[in-house]
């Protein structure tokens, strides 16, 4: 938890677990009186989200397959909290993972708009990142940025999946530093 | 009934002054060319001929005049076909096959959107690989690669 502040200790694993939240809720209110709300709050909400990233399963190119890989057995992505989900609204992170044309470029609009804010958008591989070998070609989108704000680009074609986890986790760096 | 192999077909006598020529082409019963102002008639006469089905049909942009290729596939013969046609390059129109071989829908709107071939009477002669309101047909010779920014600039559907 940040803040300069000291945090009132709770024996949290003395607690029964029905104890656990009266205990949590007493702390935090006594927290919030003491150095207001969003200070406290936020640092709360952030450490939540960067431990769960739940990004859109939306394959578009070769490099959905490194990022299949990356969540596979020998990588295991899911370790740092991050769960591929089916659904735009059940997300918080987009992996744009290939080539976008311009042909679905404004599919791509539509689900970023569908996602709850926050949202964050990592550009996955060169073509993500400026349209990659194909950047001069007549229905490559160079770049996804000229569609949806990205906040993290990882460079490869395709990046291996220690790459992407490396990305991943460059992302929950920059949540942690989120202020509002 | 096992049919002749294609080769014996007789195009001339089938034809008539439609066609302008038969290449014979290795492993093919050969490049029928014909006049693209007979087109519906020469497909007619060689679909009846037996070859039921269209594999493809391809433009390509030869700068002072486009051609239409149709590749056919005989069941009955075991045999492929060519046929082709050229059309002028200021007016590049031809009937479409589609009337003949619906599967011609897709290919025909391809390379109307690749090569800007017009297939008149086509049923729905819209934008296949590229979004609609795309302004270019980028296999032609003259379409320069533009620089991602101009592109991004000229395609305006997003
Ligand atoms: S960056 Fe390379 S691997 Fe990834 S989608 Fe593009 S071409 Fe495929």
């Amino acid at each position: 938890m940040a803040g300069d502040a000291a945090v009132p200790f709770v024996e949290i694993e003395a607690l029964r677990s029905r104890e656990f939240i009266p205990a949590a809720k007493e702390a935090l209110s006594s927290m919030i009186a003491e150095q207001g709300q969003s200070k406290l709050i936020r640092p709360v909400f952030n450490w939540a989200g960067r431990n769960s990233l739940f990004p859109l399963h939306w394959g578009l190119a070769c490099c959905a397959i490194e990022f299949a890989a990356a969540f596979g057995a020998r990588w295991d992505a899911e370790r740092f909290g991050v769960v591929p989900r089916s659904s735009p609204r059940q997300c918080d992170l987009m992996i744009v993972n290939g080539t976008v044309t311009w042909k679905v470029a404004h599919k791509l609009i539509t689900l970023y708009e569908q996602m709850p804010e926050p949202k964050w958008v990592i550009a996955m591989g060169n073509c993500a990142t400026g349209g990659g070998p194909f950047r001069t070609a007549y229905s490559v989108v160079p770049g996804v940025d000229k569609l949806v704000p990205v906040d993290v680009y990882i460079a490869g074609c395709p990046p291996r999946p220690e790459a992407m986890l490396d990305g991943i986790l460059r992302l929950e760096d920059l949540i942690r530093l989120r202020k509002e | 009934m096992t049919a002749a192999p294609a080769s014996s077909v007789q195009w001339p006598e089938l034809l008539g002054n439609s066609l302008i020529a038969l290449e014979p082409l290795e492993g093919t019963s050969g490049r029928l060319r014909f006049r693209a102002a007979d087109a519906e008639r020469v497909f007619r006469a060689v679909h009846d001929a037996g070859f039921h089905h269209l594999t493809l049909v391809g433009g390509i942009d030869w700068v002072d005049h486009r051609e239409v290729i149709y590749t056919l596939w005989s069941d009955e013969r075991k045999s492929y076909l060519f046929l082709s046609t050229d059309l002028p390059a200021d007016h590049p129109s031809i009937a479409t096959a589609t009337k003949v071989w619906p599967s011609a829908n897709w290919h025909e709107r391809e390379a109307w959107e690749m090569v800007d071939i017009h297939f008149d009477g086509h049923p729905d002669l819209r934008h296949l690989l590229m979004p609609d309101g795309y302004e270019f047909h980028p296999l032609l010779r003259s379409f320069k690669l533009h620089e991602p920014e101009d592109l991004e600039v000229k395609v305006r559907h997003v």
